[in-house]
């Protein structure tokens, strides 16, 4: 009897101990494992936001993506026949895939990544349907680039996610705004048993957040119109690159920013990697008579000069250090300062910038945003050159008045013309709509654009009335950048331009064209670089085509109706 | 005065001596005899029986509907999944056919090319302006250049010169086609 208890009373201690141990000694780590068998957490992956056009169809976007992901313990078995049936079945090589099934020591092995989720799961289940177990999927989302390479220099493009998931940009507005597009990852965590969801089980979720979605001002179709023409234009005068901006003239909204050449979005690494940028803001290149609109529509705002004052225009200008002429020969000419425009005259700027009093053109140049950042957006903008103290002699402001000696991109430079065509107001570019937030912080977008008056609205209409002249068939040198039914204003450019090896001016040349139509009530304006063309081309003969096709397209594209006025026949001699 | 309290004693047994006895006779107690009837148990635990028992199958049955449903829901889910991945492969089709490059192809194959002028016809004064020409010119280049892969990926090629072998086959009858199978050869295998 007293043996029986003594057992008994041994046997229970035995358990209190235990209970002991399990309650007071560490109970919380039990309490986890007792709540982590059977329970399932699962990552709810932020969608990405998507890019789009200014109308709202897609640039880039994410789709449910899946990686396929092979247990090489389970596949060396019949490794062969599953590679042939994934290189079937899948974008993947043959010998790579073997060698993932076959991996030694490793029961985790890449198959294919960024599979749309619905052919992965068919391909897994088809694979165990025909008796090939050990393939199993994982949430990897997919970014497309649906267009290829349309605005590719403006989104940029996603590399291989990272090992977490994350997104990884490498160019663009993808990795400008890396951050606005990402969102957050939420998570759920939920009991299953037996491949089924634990009612009244524990049941959290923290709901993911999904990035923003970024709209640019860029449309799409314009955009596509933009790059053909573009590349039709560099390729046929045999250039070496070149660039196409297509503005909104009342809003300064980049409707069209080509470069040329570029890459292909949805297959970068097919391309040179410096070709991942947009041109049109990171590479400098002096304007050339394009930069003459600017001098001229000075000098009319400073009350220096108007449309009609008369020039006695040399051959030859001798200055301090070497003679400026004209890229024709010509005796002295009696031109009006709408003439000197109309047939680009270096000398006849010159001499008509002589009246500007020191640092007074600097002042407008600045003005018209030379010299500062456009800030639309992308990386690597380049803030040009614009000469300042001791650099701005004697004879860098006779070759700055005529758009050499100065360095610009393309989108300050479409941004300084459009001030003119919107009566003198400069409005901020922007590639952004609304407002959207850097990854530096930075908030920007046409909900932040400023606008500042660079030269009065009589001067501007006096300029546009010059520059109408430019593509007049009898008085100006462009008359194949017209647009027929339309009023049009434009000047050409071509510049001497610095060679890449020997960092001096080459003999190469920078042609282009910039405009706005109808001139007399401005909708748009367009500028059309070429760089390096073929000996002998002109602004007027290369880049003033491109520029009547873009522009024509754009205005018909958008609806807008010809003024119905006849062009102005300002004299240009005298 | 002295009289009237033996009047009123005298009256009362007759005024009411026989309801008098009848209350007396009421509230005389007596025993009562042992209840002897007891209620029938059967239907009392057969009711509480039926409550468990009830209690008992309609948790098992709500227990059971929470399962079937919990099943439904994953199947759902499942199928919701691959709907939306459905769905997404649909857009994806769409947007691959609103591409403005295959739209400019499927045109030009058709022998259509992008005007450069229009006429415009106001609705309301059926005036029409603008300077509508049949539509000239080049057609665009659809493609976009061929790719200019980094030289990494683009080695140039290795030519190795490989001093002509002294008295092989042929001699003075070789054609062409057999030396340039042996520079070939060579090449291949410069260390032979």
């Amino acid at each position: 009897m007293g043996i029986g208890f003594l057992l008994i009373a041994m046997v229970l201690s035995v358990f209190a101990a235990r209970l002991v141990q399990l309650q007071a000694v560490d109970p919380g780590s039990y309490a986890q494992l007792a709540a982590a068998e059977g329970t399932v957490q699962v990552m709810l992956p932020a969608a990405r936001g998507e890019i789009t056009d200014r109308n709202g169809d897609p640039l880039a976007e994410s789709v449910d993506g899946t990686m396929i992901v092979a247990d090489p313990h389970v596949t060396s078995d019949h490794a062969t026949e599953l590679a042939r049936f994934l290189t079937r079945r899948l974008d993947v090589d043959y010998a790579d895939t073997l060698a993932a099934l076959r991996a030694e020591d490793s029961r985790f092995q890449y198959i294919a990544r960024q599979v749309p989720t619905s052919k992965a799961e068919d391909v897994v289940a088809d694979a165990g349907d025909e008796g090939y177990p050990g393939l199993f999927t994982e949430n990897d989302p997919l970014r497309i680039y649906p267009n290829g390479d349309v605005a590719a220099n403006v989104v940029g493009f996603l590399g291989t996610p990272e090992a977490d998931g994350s997104a990884h940009a490498l160019a663009g507005l993808e990795d400008r705004f890396n951050e606005y597009l990402s969102g957050t990852d939420g998570e759920a965590r939920y009991q299953m048993g037996a491949g089924n969801q634990i009612p009244l089980g524990d049941h959290t979720v923290t709901p993911a957040v999904d990035g923003h979605d970024l709209r640019t001002t860029i449309d799409r179709d314009l955009q596509w119109y933009a790059q053909r023409v573009l590349q039709q234009t560099v390729e046929g005068a045999k250039g070496e690159s070149g660039i196409a901006v297509v503005m909104d003239s009342r809003t300064g909204q980049l409707l069209a920013l080509a470069d040329y050449p570029t890459y292909d979005a949805a297959d970068p690494q097919e391309y040179d990697s410096s070709l991942y940028k947009s041109s049109a803001l990171t590479d400098v290149y002096e304007p050339g008579s394009v930069e003459k609109a600017l001098t001229l529509s000075s000098l009319i705002d400073a009350g220096l000069a108007t449309p009609r004052t008369r020039l006695k225009v040399p051959g030859k200008l001798y200055r301090q250090d070497r003679p400026i002429g004209d890229y024709w020969d010509h005796d002295t000419l009696r031109l009006t300062l709408a003439g000197v425009l109309a047939k680009s005259s270096n000398v006849g700027t010159v001499l008509a910038a002589d009246e500007f009093k020191p640092g007074q053109l600097r002042k407008y140049l600045t003005a018209y945003g030379l010299g500062k950042r456009t800030g639309v957006g992308l990386g690597g903008e380049t803030r040009g050159i614009l000469p300042r103290g001791a650099a701005w002699t004697d004879q860098v402001d006779d070759r700055i008045s005529f758009g050499q000696s100065l360095s610009v991109n393309a989108v300050q430079m479409a941004a300084a013309i459009n001030a003119i065509a919107n009566g003198g107001v400069r409005v901020d570019p922007s590639l952004v709509m609304g407002s959207a937030t850097l990854d530096n912080g930075t908030t920007i977008g046409t909900g932040q654009t400023t606008e500042r008056r660079v030269i009065s609205e009589r001067a501007a209409h006096q300029t546009m009335l010059m520059m109408e002249r430019v593509v007049d068939p009898d008085a100006g040198v462009a008359p194949r950048a017209a647009v027929a039914g339309y009023r049009v204003a434009g000047k050409t450019g071509t510049a001497q331009r610095v060679g890449d090896e020997c960092a001096c001016y080459d003999g190469s040349t920078t042609v282009s064209f910039a405009g706005f139509a109808p001139a007399d009530d401005p909708r748009f304006t367009v500028y059309v670089v070429v760089h390096d063309p073929v000996a002998g081309s002109g602004g007027g003969s290369v880049a003033g085509p491109a520029f009547s096709q873009l522009m024509s397209y754009a205005l018909r594209r958008y609806g807008v109706p010809p003024t119905g006025k006849k062009p102005n026949q300002i004299p240009v001699e005298w | 005065m002295s009289s009237t309290a033996p009047q009123v004693r005298s009256r009362l047994p007759r005024v009411a001596p026989r309801t008098a006895q009848a209350a007396v006779q009421r509230a005389r107690l007596t025993v009562v005899p042992r209840g002897r009837t007891r209620a029938p148990r059967v239907p009392f635990v057969t009711l509480v029986s039926l409550i468990l028992l009830g209690g008992v199958i309609g948790l098992l049955l709500f227990n059971t509907s929470m399962q079937q449903a919990s099943f439904q829901a994953t199947a759902l889910e499942r199928q919701a999944s691959d709907l939306g991945a459905r769905q997404e492969a649909l857009e994806m089709d769409l947007q691959a056919l609103r591409d403005p490059a295959r739209i400019a192809r499927a045109a030009q194959r058709q022998g259509m090319v992008i005007p450069t002028s229009a006429g415009i016809l106001d609705l309301g004064t059926g005036a029409i302006s603008g300077a509508a020409e049949p539509a000239a010119g080049a057609p665009l280049p659809l493609a976009p250049p061929a790719a200019q892969r980094p030289s990494f990926l683009d080695p140039a090629p290795v030519r190795v010169r490989v001093p002509a072998a002294v008295g092989s086959s042929g001699g003075s009858t070789a054609t062409g086609n057999d030396q340039g199978n042996r520079g070939r050869n060579g090449a291949a295998s410069p260390t032979r």
